[in-house]
């Protein structure tokens, strides 16, 4: 008797542990993320994670990061709206942080901090977005190939001469976007259709996801030239000082468009149930203290005017940037997709 | 008694209708939006990039059938028609790449094979310092990876035909004269032929949908673009676009499947079955022999396996195994655990009823079930997503929305098992049961649940397996702080950091081998 009932007993008390542990696979992540704050971040976790790191350290605010791609995660934020635990959203365009801002993602932001640390040019009007750091696309190129006179411009790098010499990344990325957005603003769509048909040609089985694969290749030899955020050639040199690359400056020449400018910003979501802590973490991201992070760790310019960027990079005095607003970004990024698709890029 | 069998199984019946509903849904979705776009987009995607990543897609899917016809037809005839020693060990060991997902393989191959790698030093070495080897981020390297990592399906399958092959009619050719390769060319391979056919099939399958390895490599497939589409683009009118497309590719390939499977019955042989005569191979032959499947197994999982152990004990990689680390273990685990119970949870009632009450509605709400293997990772989630933010956004973002996703997703290979073991068992035997006074509920406890337990257990591995180790789904829709460890050893390998991703990627391998030593002892007959 007791062995036949324990047979079916086993039985319900296994059933029903699957049914608990599929529940309580569906229900207990929601119930974690309630006093942390929560940050959807595009940037590479690697680049932002010390950052938030030494905010915990500080604050004792614990921190929660969803690390993805930023249009990817704009995409998540209008789809989740209001019910969205997300606090903060890091990105690594000020494009997509203007677009989250104009779906009305994010919220408006009347800091004295804010105001005094970083200049208006690099935030938006309302503050909704504040930009952390400059970043510029520049060429980097393989010393032992390529001589720094051979290339002026981004639109050189179009010169069949260069046929299965470079390296670019692939047509999701936000860089990537925003710097043709600049190349269109300036020298309009037929021009820059031209650029990308010559850039698809010469690039055509080195289209990479990570910028930090391009500056491999070309420190390897296996490009000569590679467009990427300035930052990556000299973390690749923070770590490996022989590396025979180079940072390359574009369009510095007389009538030149300049250097194409980007920011990583962050802005805090609308819905946000800890204001208080997010607003401390954007306090902590733009003051001296973790300006100076970006600066040492990212190898990106510090937009604080106080603060030096890290004396190994082109002086930023040296250069000019483009002219194109940041906030112009998110307009012209529709367009840009469309060219972008016609022509065909990966 | 059959009126009460009737009013019992109309809520059963609502059930399967409502997840058949569930499943295809999604599918429904997604055709709907893709096929409501502006035709504008439909003719940009056509004149750019439709017709490349369908040569993309194809091409690779015929190259890796080639191979893994010449690798798994050859290696199955090996350890089944030929005696060396051996043999035992080398017909268990060509299953192990399964263990090996593909996103894993092509990151230890694009260290091997890269710039500057290992295998480029040696080539340089005997060919001169100029020499370059193949790139492994083009359409060789990822035939070559996909290849390796699914040649066991068509292996399996192979050696199946030929240890159930009646030997008689190989005994009779050669009596008429034939010689040992006119034998095997003109009657083995031929009774062979749908067994082959169903191996590839699946292996093109998996090709079409694989996100892991061509994402790794770099190579355009349209599983791929839908990916990109959905993460670089606002709007999901050009992935819905793409998804459709490789839906319908899918359903070619999964067509031909079923087909040539059907028609393998047809050549079953009862009775008088006796183990074919092996032929003995002399030193030199033992000696190719064994070369030929070292080197198989070797590239397909030695090397591979031990690269990552080496890998795994650097101190880079040590430094990595944290609370975090062990953090992304139990997602996987939970995740994966969830997503493998509500399988068996749903598709439990939608095999019963259609092996107990075949009605067309019933076998309809099963194949329904099936919709999961046409919808590639990526397609998947894209649908989830679409069916979710129109009809009940609150779950955006949770884990519900990612279960659901696997559920989709896996449920086909879970079904798979369960469908044969409710299959097995005559419905007599509940009959007796009921007769002999037991109500309903206690005749299926003490009855029906331990007839079907070996098949769930199986559902249930099968279904834990394929969810650990998915990754586009999970990339898209993975919830705050919910990285498993496939997802670690994408964003580490995406950035080529290759040691830090070892640990992630060894422990997936591990986790497999016991799974899969489970899947295949279940109609393993040593040859």
């Amino acid at each position: 008797m007791p062995f036949e009932c324990s047979l079916p007993t086993l039985h319900r008390t296994l059933l029903s542990g699957l049914v608990l542990l599929f529940a309580a696979g569906i229900f207990v992540p929601s119930a974690s993320a309630a006093d942390k704050l929560t940050i959807y971040s595009g940037r590479g976790e690697r680049l932002i994670k010390p950052v938030l790191d030494a905010f915990t350290a500080n604050t004792g605010i614990q921190v929660e990061l969803l690390s993805s791609g930023t249009t990817e995660l704009v995409n998540r934020l209008k789809a989740e709206g209001d019910r969205t635990s997300a606090d903060l959203l890091i990105t690594n365009d000020a494009g997509s942080l203007e677009l989250a801002r104009t779906a009305g993602l994010l919220r408006p932001l009347n800091m004295r901090e804010v105001e005094r640390a970083i200049p208006a040019q690099f935030r938006a009007p309302d503050n909704a977005w504040v930009g952390l750091s400059g970043r510029f696309w520049i060429v980097v190129y393989n010393s032992t190939m390529v001589k720094s006179d051979q290339v002026k411009s981004l639109l050189d790098l179009a010169d069949p001469k260069w046929k299965d010499k470079i390296a670019i990344p692939n047509s999701g990325s936000e860089y990537l976007q925003a710097g043709v957005s600049v190349i269109r603003a300036t020298y309009g769509e037929e021009k820059t259709k031209q650029f990308l048909q010559g850039l698809k040609t010469n690039a055509d089985g080195q289209v990479y996801q990570k910028s930090s694969q391009i500056v491999d290749a070309v420190a390897k030899g296996q490009v000569a030239l590679g467009i990427v955020n300035h930052y990556y050639v000299y973390r690749h040199l923070a770590t490996q000082p022989n590396a025979p690359i180079a940072v390359l400056m574009p369009d510095q020449q007389e009538g030149g468009m300049g250097a194409i400018m980007n920011v990583a910003g962050v802005g805090i979501v609308k819905s946000t149930k800890h204001l208080d802590s997010a607003k401390l973490l954007v306090e902590f991201l733009v003051a001296q203290a973790g300006q100076k992070l970006f600066a040492d760790l990212d190898k990106e310019y510090p937009l604080h005017p106080d603060v030096k960027a890290d004396p190994a990079l082109v002086e930023r005095k040296s250069f000019r940037a483009a002219l194109v607003p940041l906030t112009k970004l998110a307009e012209l990024r529709e367009p840009t997709l469309t060219l972008i698709e016609q022509v065909g890029l990966r | 008694m059959s009126t009460i069998r009737q009013q019992l199984a109309s809520p059963l019946q609502l059930l399967a209708l409502a997840t058949a509903g569930i499943i295809l849904l999604p599918l429904g979705y997604v055709t709907a939006q893709a096929l409501s776009a502006d035709p504008a987009v439909w003719s940009r995607l056509w004149s750019t990039r439709i017709p490349e990543l369908l040569f993309n897609t194809v091409s690779l899917a015929a190259s890796v059938a080639v191979i893994t016809l010449v690798l798994g037809v050859s290696t199955a005839w090996l350890v089944t028609r030929v005696e060396f020693p051996g043999r035992r060990l080398w017909e268990g060991a060509l299953v192990l790449p399964l263990a090996m997902p593909t996103y894993v393989l092509a990151y230890v191959y694009s260290y091997l094979l890269g710039f500057g790698g290992p295998v480029e030093h040696f080539w340089q070495l005997v060919a001169g310092p100029q020499a370059r080897i193949f790139s492994p981020h083009s359409y060789w390297g990822a035939t070559l990876v996909m290849a390796l990592d699914t040649f066991p399906f068509v292996y399996l399958l192979s050696r199946s035909a030929l240890l159930s092959m009646n030997v008689s009619f190989e005994e009779v050719a050669r009596a008429s004269g034939a010689s040992r390769l006119s034998t095997l060319w003109r009657v083995t391979l031929p009774l062979m032929r749908p067994s082959i056919a169903a191996g590839v099939a699946l292996v093109i399958l998996y090709v079409v949908s694989d996100f892991g390895a061509v994402s790794l490599l770099r190579y355009q497939t349209l599983t791929y673009a839908v990916f990109q589409q959905m993460t670089g683009r606002s709007d999901n009118t050009a992935a819905s676009i793409l998804s459709l497309l490789l839906v319908g590719l899918a359903l070619i390939f999964l067509i031909t499947e079923r087909w040539f499977r059907q028609r393998s019955r047809f050549y079953q042989t009862t009775g008088r079955y006796r183990a074919p005569q092996r032929h003995r191979y002399g030193w030199l032959g033992t000696l190719a022999v064994t070369g030929y499947l070292g080197l198989i197994v070797g590239a397909a999982f030695a090397l591979p396996a031990s690269l990552l152990i080496q890998w795994s004990l650097s101190p880079e990689a040590q430094a990595t195994l944290d609370n975090r680390f062990f953090g992304f273990v139990w997602n996987s685990g939970i995740l994966a655990a969830s997503a493998a119970t509500g399988g068996v949870l749903i598709g439990l009632p939608l095999a019963y009823l259609a092996s107990r009450r075949p009605t067309m509605l019933n076998l309809g709400c099963l194949q329904a079930a099936y919709a999961g293997y046409v919808l590639p990772g990526p397609v998947a989630a894209l649908a989830v997503l679409v069916l979710f933010t129109k009809l009940a956004p609150i779950f955006y973002g949770s884990v519900l929305i990612l279960i659901v996703a696997y559920v989709i997703h896996f449920l086909p290979a879970g079904l798979q098992s369960l469908e044969p073991a409710l299959q097995q068992i005559t419905p007599n035997l509940e009959e007796v049961a009921r007769t002999l006074g037991l109500g309903m509920r206690a005749t299926w406890r003490r009855v029906t649940l331990p007839l079907v337990r070996n098949g769930f257990v199986v559902a249930w591995v099968l279904m834990f397996l394929q969810t650990m180790k998915e990754l586009p789904a999970t990339l898209l829709l993975r919830p705050v702080g919910f990285d498993t460890l496939a997802i670690r050893v994408w964003m580490e390998a995406s950035e080529e950091y290759f040691q830090l991703a070892a640990p992630a990627a060894l422990l997936i391998v591990l986790l497999s081998l016991p799974a899969l030593a489970l899947l295949v002892s279940k109609d393993w007959r040593a040859a």
